[in-house]
């Protein structure tokens, strides 16, 4: 159970991570190309970011959940494990992810709100920076769980 | 909840889920290796988890903040803050948490 559980978490963070990718790609701002030809990055940067909140928002909080569902396991099983090898780095690293997500959740409110009204000229620097903070959180998590994930394959 | 006090909940958040994790300020400790929630620190029960309590601490007492702050001076908060705090709280986080990676 724990595992398909595991891989649900990770499938919904690959979503997320896809989501949060596009719309924080979107908001930079970024002279077009003076051929007009359409590269990647100005397609993959291209879509309409308002339609990302919501699901980024229901992303967030549904892939949070799974990781707080979890946690338990990570701190019965995987943590002593790092601790008998002397792996603080890695602990570390998930102390900041768990951090991360919690932050990140306070943010949804503030960040669904920016968007929801995201006609509104004066709000366009605080949309792309908490954008941005929350692209920082996801990729954050992403890797480190991934990582932490693979870790006894990864370290000799 | 309105908007002006969505971003009061959002920027205290952080700093409140900061100062949890800080002083021990969970609501409450879950011990998975028994399933049990409890109030008060209890060893006996091997590990800790004290995350969701400083997370229900974060969420608490921010959301009583939002409430407690008048619609109007609520309203005339600059939308900087909205990003400018909650940026300030991660970094002040990674500054603390370089421990885990210093000797």
């Amino acid at each position: 159970m724990i595992v398909v559980l595991l891989i649900v978490h990770g499938l919904l963070a690959v979503a997320l991570l896809g989501a949060i990718t596009h719309q924080a790609l979107s908001v930079f701002t970024v002279a077009s190309a003076s051929n007009g030809r359409w590269t990647f990055v100005n397609r993959f940067r291209g879509v309409d970011a308002t339609a990302y909140a919501t699901p980024i928002v229901v992303l967030f909080v549904v892939t949070t959940l799974g990781g707080a569902v979890l946690y338990p396991q990570y701190r019965i099983d995987v943590r002593p494990a790092l601790e008998d090898t002397q792996n603080t780095a890695a602990n570390g690293v998930f102390e900041i992810k768990e951090h991360l997500a919690a932050i990140g959740l306070g943010l949804m409110p503030v960040y669904w709100q920016f968007w929801r009204k995201a006609n509104g000229h004066g709000t366009a620097p605080a949309r792309r920076y908490l954008t941005w903070l929350v692209a920082f959180c996801v990729w954050w998590n992403f890797l480190v769980g991934h990582v932490l994930n693979d870790i006894r394959g990864l370290l000799p | 909840m309105t908007d002006s006090r969505m971003t009061i909940f959002s920027i205290m958040f952080g700093i409140f889920y900061l100062a949890a994790f800080y002083y021990d300020l969970a609501l409450f400790r879950y011990y998975p290796e028994v399933g049990q929630f409890h109030f008060l620190r209890n060893d006996s029960l091997g590990v800790v988890i004290l995350w969701y309590g400083w997370i229900a601490t974060a969420a608490l007492a921010s959301a009583a903040i939002a409430f407690a702050v008048p619609r109007n001076l609520a309203d005339r908060l600059w939308s900087g803050w909205a990003w400018i705090i909650p940026t300030v709280v991660v970094v002040a986080m990674l500054i603390y948490e370089r421990r885990w990676f210093v000797s």
